[in-house]
């Protein structure tokens, strides 16, 4: 199909109408401008109803080319399918972006070999963040705006100034076309037309012996409400990169601790994790003792709002609660904006703090008991006539390569204590004393003889724990993902317009039915965007009720049916 | 658990007869030639048995699935083998609402076929009702799988459709160039259909036969240096082997026709442990597609498309033409609103963001970019009829890339959808 | 038609270059929020052992030597005697070294400035806030942030005594 037509070609039509540049039908009685055109008997070109789109002008400029090049339907298909080929190389192997920590240098060679390697420095291991593809988008971007302004505008224009009576050409060379014979008289038979048609939901228009039904007009505007659509939809994909409108983080909760969320005035706690599986009973029979699967994976969550001292370090926030919310994994916790979405979790206890007795290890008799927290501790502690003081502190004990103790992470996974204990029946400076809370870590780090070589052989303290009711650990973590995101919203109403111009372009047809007659002759055009079928079969149906019998395959103008 | 005995055996029922209905068709468009009556009242009289036979089909279809909702407790879309029976069943539906609109006895006999073997690759998957992981226990799980189902059904209608024009209009007789090419591409697709008729066939003659060899790998992976850590990986083939796993040994083996060792070893660069197993698959598929191809060929004695061409004469090219652009425009909607909208108003609720360029997104998108390339094509390019006719076919073949090749070939979020 | 038209033409093409070339360039350089050389370097509010809170405006007009430690990182506590040398031998010539601890409680980062005899300013980075806004992964990672407050440069790993003087001087002296 011909996008250009020529541009020297006498636009006015022999009834009078000065047509632009590209017409192809003139606007006003649809007679074919082109003189080649007007020899021929095929169908006419229906599309945008034959008039100019408002890119085709005389003497095109640079701003001109460039509004053509983007106007172009040819250049939007090649657009879409070149998008859709770059999609499909992304998913050749995994993106970067699944991946939480990896080097992608060297991931890619060490797993997938050479050819690996090519798509890591093609740069298709990023393909949707790379500079070509957005431009893709960007491109379609511009062509949906372009191609939509450069054809809407006109169509409108030419929809909402159609005249009734045509060119006889303009009848007989649709797509469906019936001349026959009219015994009636023209006038009445006409009018008899147009009740038949109104029933049918047609809006009918008459000018004597002339007919315009038409119905569902609408529906030509779905393309365009779809392409509206899409712009917002992809100007509030745009948008969410914009600062502060988007927040994205993956945060643990251990179970009773309150979290504050960073770069937020909120604070979330984790108040009980629980994950649970399936029962055997549950489980098919074939599944049983082969196969686990997960039934339940949810965060009984509080989430607070700090009202005071927020900024500042040095003094406790004063929290208040704002909402609470049993997260799973297709409920997330939902206030203001912000989201929090089950992610992950895990199941080591964190230790959190202990109540251990001092005792005399050889009398048995107990000096009191304390409360020792595996953060921020306190200092010094009373037990009876005996002060310990707390010298150091080790998370996640070890020794370094001078064989010094030292901390090997943050996280108290092996936590170590020790402390400068001072009262009766200790040397004047005091005795210390190394305190393991895990009874894995005293046989580990032979807690006792280290304690003998600190204290001699005289020693008698020792700090024990007299139950689980005297630990504290945080039996689980849970781990949720923290989002906001303010331009949702647009995303959806975007994705709505697309849904809403989709069922108006696709469930709905523009019918139009010209008639003309005059001279015991009945002339009939008609035109629909889709369904010919349909159309066909309504048409003879009508006819058939002003005793017109009319096949429905000798309405059938020939030609492609869209 | 009656519920749910009660459900396979309506399913079953719904397989007989839509395997009748499609022969019902058949014989309403065969047996025009040769039947006493005129070829009209012929075809009209069995076609309208025929399309009572797959509406029973699908009452009983769509009793299988509500007794399986109802005795499982979910709506049975949740893994490949429940998918795989509900897309045949959508299948059905849109061959029903399009074949009440033109009244194509044709259809039936094209459109039918494409949901029975939908519903025969179904059965290649395990049938045990499981229960729900957290993940998939949401509303959307609904919305989202039963809408881009039916959006695709359509598809696969336009699809079939599409291939009827093309068998068609392409002039068999013809020796010229372009003529040939288009008898090669026909005749390839139809190869293609029967590649998959072929695995389904050998799929299910092994099951039937009891074939099990089984193959272990010990996998040493290093961690860090000085830290090996090796694994033991086991696969067992239900066809036998001619391509064994990359660097396996044999731990059963259970010879097939005196064949008692793998004919070859999987090259390196499908070290998955099971890619060995797929790859012998694709072998057996083809060799018994091969197989029925030629004797298919020996039958008619001729290519297959010329074979069946003359079985279209005398259908309207154009109503043809214009049931695979209908059948296209009403799914595409449909389409958008379940496989595109709802997955991503899914993917917000689930995992907190709407798009997340997961294969199964990524291949969701290319479908609707194809399809969009396609309706641009014909309304404002005007590809009508072959070229138009292609792109149908075509697009089917995505379609199901995205419900199986993803699965099968690239593993994403989607993979627990569960494939053999 | 319209005389409006090529204005129009003109502003909607403009649109379409300033939004694209906005989406190109923010997928391009950076969208994934980490700061960069030649970047403004995000400002603080932390608790300092000194129990004050300080903030990253109070060394306005000075050159800022910001590094990011834990006790238990072992690159870390080697670098301190060079950061404690630096910090003798530049203070008076407007240079600041700051020592911010990732989420360690006060005790342990007492003891460990203690231990290893140090006396510059260290904050303690709790929430890990200033981790989270200065994009930093692995310990210890340092920057060199002049009078302006912008980024010079950012040294990940571990510091010796010339590098980091060689740096504090193309700092003060550029």
């Amino acid at each position: 199909m011909k996008e250009r037509t020529p541009l020297i070609t006498n636009t006015k039509c022999e009834c009078g109408h000065q047509n632009p540049v590209g017409t192809v039908l003139c606007e006003a009685c649809g007679k074919p401008l082109d003189r080649e055109e007007q020899l021929s008997s095929g169908n006419l070109e229906m599309r945008y109803d034959g008039v100019a789109r408002r890119s085709q002008r005389v003497n095109p400029g640079v701003i001109d080319l460039v509004w053509n090049f983007f106007s172009s339907v040819k250049i939007a298909i090649y657009l879409i399918v070149l998008t859709l080929l770059g999609s499909m190389l992304g998913t050749i192997f995994p993106q970067e972006s699944t991946f939480l920590n990896i080097d992608a240098s060297t991931y890619y060679p060490e797993k997938y070999g050479t050819a690996g390697e090519i798509y890591y420095k093609l740069g298709l291991s990023h393909t949707y963040e790379s500079w070509w593809f957005v431009l893709l988008l960007v491109l379609i971007g511009a062509s949906l705006v372009i191609c939509s302004l450069d054809r809407v505008l006109p169509l409108y224009k030419a929809l909402t100034r159609q005249k009734i009576r045509k060119h006889r050409q303009f009848l007989t060379r649709q797509k469906v076309a019936l001349v026959t014979e009219l015994k009636e008289e023209p006038e009445a038979w006409v009018a008899r037309m147009v009740e038949l048609l109104q029933k049918k939901g047609y809006r009918v228009r008459t000018d004597g012996a002339a007919l315009l039904a038409e119905k569902h007009r609408f529906s030509r505007w779905g393309p365009y409400v779809i392409h509206i659509g899409l712009i917002i939809f992809l100007l509030a994909v745009l948008a969410r990169g914009l600062p502060g409108l988007n927040m994205d983080q993956h945060l643990a909760f251990p179970q009773g601790d309150t979290v504050r969320i960073p770069d937020t005035t909120y604070y979330l706690k984790n108040e009980k994790f629980t994950v649970e599986f399936y029962t055997e009973e549950e489980m098919p029979k074939e599944f049983r003792g082969k196969k686990i699967l997960p039934k339940l994976y949810e965060t009984r969550a509080v989430l607070y709002e700090c009202t005071a001292n927020c900024t500042d370090p040095s003094k406790e926030p004063q929290l208040a609660e704002v909402a609470r919310h049993n997260i799973q994994v297709n409920s997330p916790l939902s206030y203001n904006g912000l989201k929090a979405y089950q992610f992950d979790y895990d199941l080591t206890p964190v230790l959190r703090s202990v109540q251990p007795e001092l005792i005399n290890a050889k009398s048995g008799e107990v000096y009191g008991k304390f409360k020792l927290d595996m953060n921020n501790p306190q200092r010094s502690f009373q037990a009876g006539l005996y002060t310990l003081s707390l010298k150091e502190k080790y998370m996640d004990f070890g020794l370094n390569e001078e064989g010094q103790p030292v901390s090997k992470s943050p996280y108290p996974n092996a936590p170590a204590f020790l402390f400068l204990i001072t009262g009766p029946d200790l040397p004047a400076g005091g005795q210390q004393y190394f305190y393991f809370p895990k009874q894995v870590d005293k046989e580990k780090f032979q807690m006792t003889a280290i304690n003998d070589k600190l204290g001699g052989s005289g020693r008698f303290l020792e700090l024990e724990v007299g139950g689980m009711s005297d630990v504290d650990f945080s039996e689980s973590t849970t781990y949720l993902n923290i989002r906001v995101d303010r331009a949702m919203p647009f995303v959806w109403i975007g994705a709505g317009i697309v849904m809403l111009g989709l069922v108006l372009g696709f469930y709905w047809q523009h019918r139009r039915i010209w008639l003309a007659a005059n001279h015991g002759e009945l002339v009939l055009g008609g035109h629909t965007n889709k369904n010919w079928f349909g159309f066909r079969r309504e048409i003879v149906s009508i006819l058939a009720k002003t005793d017109l019998t009319v096949d429905e395959k000798s309405l059938d103008n020939g030609g492609g049916l869209a | 658990m009656s519920l749910l005995d009660f459900s396979s055996d309506v399913f079953i029922a719904a397989f007989f007869l839509y395997s009748g209905s499609f022969m019902l068709f058949t014989i309403a468009i065969m047996g025009r030639k040769w039947s006493g009556r005129k070829p009209e009242e012929h075809t009209a009289r069995w076609g309208r048995i025929a399309f009572i036979g797959s509406s029973l089909g699908l009452i009983c279809h769509l009793a299988y699935f509500f007794t399986r909702w109802a005795g499982s407790g979910h709506i049975p879309v949740s893994n490949m083998y429940e998918f795989m029976t509900f897309l045949s069943m959508m299948i059905m539906v849109a061959f029903t609402v399009i074949f009440s609109i033109y009244r194509k006895i044709i259809l039936g006999v094209f459109a039918v076929p494409v949901s029975i073997i939908v519903m025969a690759y179904a059965a290649v998957f395990p049938q045990e009702v499981q229960p729900l992981i957290p993940s998939l226990k949401s509303i959307y799980l609904n919305i989202h799988v039963t809408l881009a189902a039916l959006g695709e059904s359509f598809f696969a209608v336009g699809f079939a459709a599409g291939l009827m024009y093309l068998l068609r209009t392409v002039d068999f007789a013809s020796k010229e160039k372009n003529d040939r090419k288009q008898q090669r591409l026909v005749e390839f697709t139809l190869f293609s259909i029967i590649v998959i008729i072929g695995f389904l066939g050998s799929v299910f003659a092994f099951r039937g036969a009891g074939y099990e060899t089984v193959f272990v790998r010990s996998n040493v992976t290093i961690d860090s240096p000085g830290q090996g850590d090796s694994t033991i990986e086991k696969v067992s083939y239900k066809m036998p082997p001619i391509v064994a796993p990359y660097h396996s040994e044999i731990e059963s083996f259970q010879s097939f026709l005196g064949m008692n060792k793998p004919l070859f070893e999987a090259p390196s660069w499908m070290n998955g442990v099971n890619a060995g197993r797929k790859f012998n698959t694709v072998l057996w598929s083809l060799i018994s597609g091969l197989l029925l191809y030629g004797i298919l060929r020996l039958a008619v004695r001729k290519p297959l498309g010329r074979a069946i061409h003359p079985v279209l004469d005398g259908i309207d090219e154009n109503d043809l033409d214009e049931i695979t652009y209908r059948a296209i425009a009403i799914g595409f909607p449909i389409f958008t609103l379940g496989a595109l909208i709802f997955a991503m108003i899914w993917a917000q609720v689930a995992w907190g963001r709407f798009w997340g360029w997961d294969p199964k997104e990524v291949w969701a998108l290319v479908t609707w970019l194809f399809y969009s390339a396609y309706l641009h094509l014909r309304l404002a390019r005007g590809w009508q009829g072959r070229k138009s006719a292609w792109l149908a076919v075509l697009g089917f073949l995505v379609v199901m890339f995205t419900l199986v090749g993803v699965n099968l070939v690239i593993a994403g979020l989607h993979s627990y959808a569960g494939t053999d | 038609m319209g005389r409006a038209r090529k204005p129009v033409q003109i502003i909607i093409l403009f649109v379409i270059i300033l939004l694209g070339g906005y989406a190109i360039g923010s997928s391009v350089f950076g969208g994934d929020g980490k700061l960069r050389e030649g970047g403004k370097a995000p400002s603080f509010e932390l608790l300092g052992l000194d129990g004050l809170t300080h903030t990253l405006d109070e060394y306005k007009g000075k050159s800022v030597v910001l590094n990011f430690w834990g006790s238990w990182c072992a690159p870390c506590v080697k670098e301190m005697p060079a950061l404690q040398a630096q910090w003798e031998k530049w203070k008076e010539q407007g240079v600041v070294v700051v020592g911010i601890n990732v989420g360690e409680d006060q005790m342990t980062v007492e003891n460990f400035v203690k231990q290893v005899d140090i006396n510059f300013p260290v904050v303690m980075d709790t929430g890990r806030d200033a981790v989270r806004s200065y994009g930093v992964s692995p310990l210890p990672t340092t920057f060199f942030i002049n009078a302006k407050g912008r980024v010079d440069s950012i040294h990940i790993g571990q510091l010796d005594l010339s590098t980091l003087d060689d740096q504090i001087g193309k700092l003060v002296k550029p």
